[in-house]
């Protein structure tokens, strides 16, 4: 037997468990004197900061699903991923903003979403060339056409759009870069993905903008929300609910999807051991393929959001990577290769930063705290990583995709 | 007293007891083979003993010294080196780069003093190499000459598994322990390298401790043969008295039944043969 | 030729090369152009840097992402404690400016003036404080590799590629907060570091010179080997008897020592120190150097570095800006050269199938964008301009993708420039003596000696196997 191949027993560790009581009565007991001194820890604060926790955390999920989902098929530690939801957001941003499109951009603006759909009929028929998924990809192909260059879109279709483009994007980043170092050192292979990271990045302040963008749809969707706590006035957008709503429905389509369909059973396996479950007959390359469509979908999805949340787009060059670092700790707490825990880590990532920033008083004591965030997440990042690289959920929940 | 000794030892993964209640002795100047069948934890543990993992409970003692809960480089120090079931070499260093990198826990030189190439430093690292060269001229002259230069992928099979033992040795070891040392070897190379470790022994002055699966090179050179069965000894000694013991007979072939008879008697036939 | 004259006829070389070098200089100083000037003090700087992150990430195999944090400890620091008292003096007027008093009196200067050395604190003398200056912030720079160091006992790996990212975007955020102001001077920075450092060849050179004499020397000591055999092999090198603790920690010290000293070099040529200059982009630029021009090699290192820093300096023809039409152009020249390249490339490699489906999507892209871009050249259609900002970014990445996809380990690999080479000399190759008793040595039909033994194991073995295979 070798060395590596016996499992180091597990031990049980409780320092980080320690670490996040501790840090959690440090929150609460903060709560506990601010509420006593001042009167703005109400039941409407609380409501507030809730809910926006939520909202931000399922965002974190979203991206984090992506990550989650390729490091437990190839062990990839995909660090474009922050900039494929970059390229999510944009999308939806373009696609969303500008009124009908002159006929040639509206072709190559379809030609991605028809391969998408035909992807997406893939899962189902199996085969590329198959007529119902040609077939269905050409009527995609017009309706998309038309719709881009004879109407305006609305903020829905803009989403499922560029979730469609960016999915491509997933599997056309998968293609070039990534395919033809299967099996090479792990370091080779995140050097690539810094690689296409950068290439991602700069291709996108060529081609995209290179400043900051605002993004504030006129849609129902964020529509203003006030309603009156008992003790007083929640001013909020819809958003809160929506945002938590959509990546709801998605985090549960992507767990029907893994669990139920054949594809999906194929996923797990290849994650549990891809050479065996090659060896069992599972297409491994049409497995990573529907990895990164997925994951590039739901990045998408958290970009559209998180610029209709946020009402401003960064700059390419940083837009994806504060999210991408966060979402990928939001992963490692969950423990990476699990789906429930990338959602869970998510949640986490997003109930505690918000905490964080909204429990501190806007005084000027105070002030430095807001500077602290983004190192924050760094620092969460490496005490995670070092603490308990398997994450907290542990084995016993973690499904592995 | 015993070079190594090995008290009540026990280690379990998760629910798996890889070792139960372990004892050995290995005195000065001795070989001793340990064999069992497929997982009977004899690689767990060379892996104990050279501080991979910690015995859950027991001890272990080296020269009269407790080494137990040391780092493997520390047990090194102290003078045991392994060599590895499945080849661990430093792929694409050449064959002395590997047979240098063993010595270098020696070292007494600074890294600044190694950079500016003192004179000391230089001794040393002379000294290092004519160590090299000594350890690789055990296995005569195919790993001499241009081959030190090579990188170790170009080597064959059976010459890196020399290797690897020329490597263990550097290190200084009084206790080599080798981990099946004929693996992937065929006859002409298995018996050579019987005669190796023999001369190892006589020569070198090595107490040998080591795991084999090739019975015959098992009788020709063992003092001593231990057997592990679940990760407990079932039985020891002599060579012939153990492979006639009928726990180890048992442990091989599992219970005796009817039709098993004439297996058994191939085992003992076979082996005479060979011893 | 024996050892001992060859080792003389290198020893001779060295100083030749070394002599070539120093008028190769010679000639640039003296042309005075400035462009040229920077570029090879850049090349110098960055060389400096990526040799040094080469230990990590070469040598030892560690791969480390966090080289713009120490580079930023060193700069700073030096920026800080030779900035001239004018500088101080108009940083303390400034209304925004974020440094206070204490930070203020950071001055080598001032400490050479209180200990009565007034000779070493005149004009003349600043390259005496500059020396001090960035040793202290290579020292200071090598405690915070040390810091660094400690997680790669726990980890390996991507994992630990990702702390020591983590790490170093941690140094450069703490650089603006309010805690770390007083240093830094937040976001606003240094102006006016002295610049005839980082500038100068001389200077440039002589640290690179000495950088590249203690990585070379480090490699091959026993240190560089046992940080050779971590690389290889983790387990087997710990077997060993290498301190793994020690010698990881070892390579973060000394790589963050000199990636500090390229930091100083680096805000003397920028003569500003401002947060933005050490963006993680500068460690992808290394990271660059290293791939491309081979990972573990120094003399390969230098090669990348001296490739990144051409298409930094002198690619500013791909970022002016150009019509539409002709970018058409271009890229559909790229593309079909991208497709006949692949072509090529599958015929040598007798890959088959030679013609995959998508490089006929890639070709009949080409084509189109080439159409249209002819057509529209002669119709004077698409006549707007546009800027590629970011093309040189856009191109080094491009690059590091085919090299880790074509060539992993970069255009040296491992191996180093040496004189040997020059002159094929292989000590790993037989000569025709050995090789005719090595075959002696190995084949039965030429021993028969050998071949005695053989027939009798043969039989020995059939008997062993047989009861083994019960």
């Amino acid at each position: 037997m070798a060395v590596s191949s016996i499992p180091e027993p597990k031990k049980r560790n409780w320092a980080p468990y320690l670490i996040i009581g501790a840090i959690l009565m440090i929150v609460i007991g903060r709560i506990i004197f601010l509420g006593t001194v001042s009167d703005r820890f109400n039941a409407a604060f609380f409501t507030r900061a809730i809910t926006e926790s939520f909202k931000l955390g399922s965002l974190y999920a979203l991206i984090a699903l992506g990550y989650t989902m390729v490091y437990g098929i190839i062990r990839l530690i995909n660090f474009a991923h922050g900039e494929v939801f970059m390229v999510g957001a944009f999308a939806t941003f373009f696609l969303f903003s500008a009124a009908p499109y002159p006929w040639p951009v509206a072709v190559l603006v379809a030609i991605p979403i028809a391969f998408g759909v035909m992807r997406i009929l893939d899962f189902w028929r199996g085969k590329m060339t198959d007529p119902i998924v040609l077939a269905g990809g050409g009527v995609v192909f017009f309706i998309a056409v038309w719709l881009l260059s004879a109407t305006t879109v609305n903020f829905v279709l803009a989403l499922i759009f560029s979730m469609l483009i960016t999915g491509v994007l997933g599997i056309f980043i998968d293609r070039i870069a990534y395919s033809p170092l299967r099996g090479a050192p792990r370091n080779s292979m995140l050097i690539t993905a810094i690689a296409v990271s950068f290439f991602l990045q700069n291709f996108g302040l060529l081609t995209l903008t290179r400043r900051q963008t605002p993004f504030r749809p006129d849609t129902v969707l964020n529509n203003s929300l006030v309603f009156n706590m008992f003790d007083g006035t929640v001013r909020t957008s819809w958003l809160i609910v929506v945002i938590p709503l959509i990546s709801l429905v998605l985090v549960i389509a992507l767990t029907l999807f893994v669990t139920r369909t054949r594809l999906g059973k194929a996923m797990r396996a290849t994650a549990q051991d891809a050479e065996v479950a090659q060896m069992m007959g599972v297409n491994v390359g049409r497995v990573i393929a529907t990895t990164f469509l997925l994951g590039s979908m739901l990045a998408a999805a958290g970009g559209a959001m998180w610029g209709l949340n946020f009402g401003s787009l960064n700059q390419p060059a940083i837009l994806g990577i504060l999210p991408g670092i966060k979402a990928f700790a939001a992963a490692v707490i969950g423990g990476i290769g699990s789906l429930p825990g990338a959602v869970i880590g998510g949640l986490i990532i997003g109930f505690a930063e918000n905490f964080l920033t909204a429990i501190f008083p806007r005084t000027p004591e105070f002030a430095g705290i807001t500077e602290f965030k983004d190192t924050f997440a760094f620092i969460l990042l490496i005490v995670i990583l070092l603490v308990r690289p398997s994450g907290i959920i542990g084995e016993d929940l973690s499904e592995k995709v | 007293m015993a070079m190594l000794e090995i008290d009540d030892i026990n280690k379990s993964f998760g629910g798996l007891q890889a070792i139960t209640d372990l004892n050995l002795k290995v005195n000065e100047g001795e070989i001793v083979s340990v064999i069992g069948p497929n997982g009977a934890g004899k690689t767990t543990l060379f892996n104990l003993i050279t501080g991979v993992y910690k015995p859950d409970v027991g001890d272990i003692r080296f020269e009269g010294n407790s080494i137990t809960g040391l780092k493997p480089d520390q047990i090194v120090d102290r003078g045991i080196a392994r060599t590895f079931q499945n080849l661990r070499l430093f792929t694409n260093l050449t064959v002395l780069e590997n047979v240098l990198i063993p010595q270098h826990h020696k070292l007494k030189s600074t890294w600044f003093s190694a950079v500016f190439r003192t004179p000391g430093y230089l001794r040393r690292e002379q000294q290092m190499r004519e160590q090299a060269l000594e350890k690789l001229s055990f296995f005569g002259p195919r790993l001499m000459s241009f081959r030190l230069y090579q990188p170790v992928y170009v080597l064959s099979y059976a010459n890196r598994r020399r290797t690897e033992m020329a490597r263990a040795m550097a290190t200084g070891a009084k206790l080599l322990l080798l981990d099946e040392p004929s693996a992937g070897m065929n006859p002409k190379e298995t018996a050579e390298i019987t005669q190796i470790i023999k001369r190892m022994r006589d020569e070198g002055g090595y107490t040998i401790l080591l795991v084999e699966h090739k019975m015959n090179l098992v009788s020709e050179i063992s003092d001593r043969v231990v057997v592990l069965d679940y990760g407990q000894k079932i039985a020891e000694g002599d060579y012939q008295d153990v492979v006639n013991d009928p726990k180890v007979i048992e442990a091989y072939l599992g219970k005796k039944a009817e039709g098993d008879e004439a297996q058994n008697d191939q085992l003992t036939e076979g082996d005479g043969r060979t011893s | 030729m024996l050892d001992t004259q060859k080792r003389h006829r290198n020893t001779i070389l060295n100083f030749a090369a070394i002599g070539v070098l120093i008028v190769f200089l010679l000639i640039i100083d003296g042309i005075g152009s400035v462009k040229l000037e920077q570029a090879f003090a850049l090349f110098a700087i960055w060389g400096i840097a990526a040799v040094s992150l080469n230990l990590i990430n070469g040598t030892t195999g560690i791969l480390s992402l966090g080289h713009h944090g120490f580079m930023l400890i060193g700069g700073y620091i030096t920026a800080l404690l030779i900035l001239s008292s004018e500088s101080r003096a108009r940083i303390a007027n400034s209304a925004r400016s974020q440094m206070n008093e204490f930070t203020l009196g950071l001055s080598i200067k001032n400490w050479f003036e209180a200990l009565g050395l007034n000779a070493l604190a005149t004009d003349d003398t600043l390259w005496l404080r500059f020396i001090v200056a960035i040793v202290i912030g290579g020292i200071i720079s090598m405690i915070f590799g040390l810091i660094v160091g400690i997680p790669s006992l726990r980890l390996r790996g991507d994992y630990l590629a990702i702390v020591t990212f983590g790490f170093g975007e941690i140094i450069r955020l703490l650089a603006s907060t309010r805690l770390f102001a007083p240093f830094t001077n937040g976001s606003l920075g240094f102006s006016g570091v002295p610049s005839e450092f980082g500038k100068s060849l001389w200077w440039t050179f002589g640290f690179l010179a000495i950088t590249v004499f203690v990585m070379a020397k480090l490699k091959y000591s026993s240190y560089g080997r046992a940080l050779q055999g971590i690389r290889e092999d983790e387990i087997a090198a710990e077997a060993m008897g290498v301190n793994l603790a020690y010698h990881k920690v070892l390579a973060f010290a000394i790589s963050a020592f000199f990636a500090g000293i390229a930091g100083g070099l680096w805000v003397s040529w920028l003569a500003t120190a401002r947060l933005d200059v050490f963006l993680f982009t500068l460690t992808f630029f290394f990271l660059v150097a290293v791939s491309v021009g081979g990972t573990g090699s120094v003399t390969g290192v230098l090669i990348g570095t001296a490739l990144v820093v051409f298409v930094r300096q002198y690619g500013d023809p791909l970022e002016e800006s150009y019509t539409l039409w002709q970018w058409l152009l271009a890229g559909g020249v790229l593309l079909l050269a991208a497709a006949v390249a692949t072509l090529i490339y599958r015929n040598i490699r007798r890959l088959r199938p030679r013609l995959n489906a998508s490089i006929y999507i890639v070709v009949g892209l080409g084509i189109i964008a080439l159409l249209i871009g002819l057509f529209a050249a002669s119709g004077g259609q698409l006549q707007s301009e546009y800027r590629a900002f970011g093309m040189r970014a856009i191109i080094l990445s491009a690059l590091l993708v085919i090299i880790m996809i074509f060539k992993p380990d970069g255009i040296l690999g491992q191996a180093e420039f040496n004189w040997a080479w020059l002159f094929r000399e292989r000590k790993d190759q037989p000569t025709d003596e050995e090789r005719a008793q090595d075959a002696w040595l190995t084949g039965p039909e030429l021993s028969k000696r050998l071949e005695a033994a053989e027939t009798r194991e043969a039989s020995a073995e059939t008997a062993g196997e047989s009861s083994e295979a019960n």
